[in-house]
């Protein structure tokens, strides 16, 4: 029953396909490039932070060990296999620090998701004779022309492998048990559900196709520094799109990058560095407004749009009869 | 005897950064404790509060040891408006969207600044900046050791003011049970309203406090809120005594670091001992939680 926004999906890669034929401006695709290239993290977040309910601040981890794989392993074996091992060691990376997070709950997941990034940022930094320090490493070019084409065209194609995996994921055993996780952890695992295995498949998965976006992004500029691959403006960028487009919707990450990178792009001529501040305010009106993301919003208001399951993190009504407060403790910190 | 005098010295160097640290965790361990929440503007805060003592130093010529208690003010107002504007619309089920709401309104602050005063990096430019108070071979700069000074009066303030008025009995009461507090006859809005405004005031404080010793730009805060989770974790969340202690703690643990391993490896040992904290022991160090 997913119907609508899968054609819209369809659409989108349609018209993303057929772009560089109309038009070879170089500095649109690069553009176009970077939206795409933030759907497939924001879809990736959304495995871990859509269906599973995990606030995850710390994606720009997996980006950023895939675009080091790639970068400190091709002088050693040639690029494609360098991408592997770049995937390879984020997925590591995910298995370690999933193992102690999701052992978390609520704000200590994602603090600890920030902790485990730093350190990644702050190792890339310190160890100047490894990684380059903050002087940054080359990256080899993926593609032998190195044209902006093929990397777009590599990045539209990521994406909808992202897409089409949210979208098995939705209809799957494992999608279910990963939205039972964000509705209920506690019933989940009461009835039956290996709730820490499947989270981390969930982060597994995720962090895999973050990492070929790592590498896909610093092949594109042949250059790297640790904050701009593992800066927590990074993990929060990739947090933000698909909340604001609607977490745990598959159309959601699309929409929200579509969103907030042309916003992005074009206040980026207006505020200069300052561009930033578009997405606080975007942020702040979503949360205030629009708490289930645009694609969450629409599919409760439109009935032929409806169909999906839930949405998280929209407030679920108070259990009291205390109105006036609406502020429940949170539950105690837990570690099974 | 030749490490004896560097090794004393580093821990009299962390202590003069650890009360600071203190101040700063404490804000934010009172507005964890009252309200659960997890405030990802606290640095945004901070850095707010040392630019206003900033500009009040550079265009008013207000000494930063007075401009720091206007800061703290200005940060007070600011605090009580994100409650009462924005945090308290969102119900605290939904601690992801308060989450993201802080995120949000620490990326609008940061990127103001970045608007209004450019990313140049600033210093104060003041005669006491080079003194040193003496003693043997250990020598301890001036302006750390007047901020440490106030800073400590401040964070004994406010404990005392949660502990002992009507007030902070009230936003105690909230933190036990946020559904009987109501009950009781407290003003729930009020009273978080100046709880988070206070929470901000201190990170305004501490601020202006840190701006004689430190240097400033827009993003300078990103640094101190990550810091000041780790100290509201260790602390215990929610206790404020707990935050104390850790950003005493903390500020040891960083100067003895700088010294053995170098200043870079500081805050690596900083982030792993939070993993460690989070997964060993995520009810905290010091203290026990008060909730």
């Amino acid at each position: 029953m997913k119907r609508p926004q899968v054609m819209i999906g369809a659409v989108i890669f349609l018209v993303a396909l057929l772009i560089p034929v109309f038009l070879r401006n170089d500095y649109f695709l690069q553009v176009i490039f970077r939206l795409f290239l933030f759907a497939s993290l924001g879809l990736a977040w959304n495995l871990v932070g859509g269906y599973a309910g995990q606030l995850s601040l710390g994606h720009a981890a997996y980006f950023g060990v895939g675009a080091y794989g790639l970068a400190l392993l091709s002088p050693s074996i040639s690029p494609l296999p360098a991408i592997v091992a770049g995937v390879v060691l984020a997925m590591i990376s995910a298995l370690i620090i999933g193992s102690v997070s999701f052992r978390l709950r609520g704000p200590y997941f994602c603090l600890a998701t920030i902790a485990f990034t730093e350190v990644l940022r702050l190792i890339a930094k310190n160890l100047p004779n490894v990684t380059g320090g903050d002087v940054g490493t080359p990256v080899p070019s993926l593609f032998p022309r190195n044209t902006m084409v093929s990397f777009y065209y590599a990045c539209v194609g990521l994406t909808i492998v992202a897409f089409a995996l949210s979208y098995w994921v939705e209809r799957s055993r494992f999608g279910y048990y990963l939205m039972a996780i964000r509705e209920d952890e506690d019933t989940a695992l009461s009835v039956g559900v290996n709730t820490a295995r499947v989270k981390l498949w969930a982060l597994l998965l995720s962090a895999a196709i973050s990492a070929l976006a790592g590498a896909l992004y610093a092949s594109l500029f042949l250059f790297i520094v640790p904050d701009q691959m593992f800066g927590v403006e990074v993990s929060v960028e990739i947090a933000i799109l698909p909340m604001l487009g609607g977490a745990g919707t598959l159309l959601g990450p699309l929409v929200g990058s579509l969103v907030l990178e042309t916003a992005s792009e074009v206040f980026k001529n207006i505020f200069k560095e300052a561009h930033l501040l578009i997405y606080g305010v975007l942020v702040v009106l979503v949360v205030l407004f629009l708490p289930e993301g645009i694609v969450g919003t629409l599919m409760r208001k439109l009935s032929w749009f409806k169909s999906a399951p839930p949405t998280p993190f929209a407030s679920t009504p108070s259990p009291g009869p205390v109105e006036e407060s609406k502020r429940v403790p949170l539950p105690q910190p837990t570690s099974e | 005897m030749d490490w004896f005098y560097p090794f004393v010295q580093a821990i009299l160097n962390g202590i003069l950064t650890g009360a600071l640290y203190a101040l700063i965790a404490m804000g934010m361990a009172l507005i964890f404790g009252v309200m659960r929440i997890v405030n990802f503007a606290h640095g945004a805060f901070l850095m707010l509060g040392m630019y206003a003592t900033w500009v009040l130093f550079e265009y008013g010529h207000v000494n930063p040891y007075l401009g720091f208690l206007i800061a703290g003010v200005l940060l007070f107002a600011i605090g009580a408006v994100v409650y009462a504007g924005l945090v308290r619309h969102i119900p605290v089920q939904a601690e992801f969207m308060i989450i993201l709401l802080t995120l949000g309104v620490s990326l609008i602050s940061v990127d103001s600044v970045l608007l209004i005063f450019g990313a140049d990096y600033h210093q104060l430019n003041f005669a006491l900046l080079g003194r040193n108070f003496r003693m043997g071979q250990i020598s301890l700069n001036a302006p750390w050791v007047i901020s440490f000074g106030i800073a400590l009066l401040a964070a004994a303030g406010l404990y005392i003011f949660v502990m002992r008025t009507m007030f902070g009995r009230a936003a105690r009461a909230i933190a036990q049970n946020a559904y009987s507090a109501p009950l009781m006859g407290i003003n729930i809005h009020r009273v978080q309203a100046v709880t988070f405004g206070l929470g901000a005031a201190a990170a305004g404080m501490a601020g202006g406090l840190l701006l004689p010793v430190f240097y400033l730009y827009p993003d300078v805060g990103h640094l101190f809120n990550l810091k000041s989770f780790l100290m509201v974790v260790m602390g215990g969340m929610g206790s404020i005594e707990g935050a104390a202690a850790a950003g005493l703690a903390l500020g040891v643990i960083e100067s003895l670091t700088s010294l053995y391993w170098g200043n870079e490896w500081a805050l690596v040992v900083d982030f792993v001992i939070f993993i460690l904290v989070l997964s060993l022991k995520p009810s905290g160090i010091f203290g026990s939680q008060r909730a």
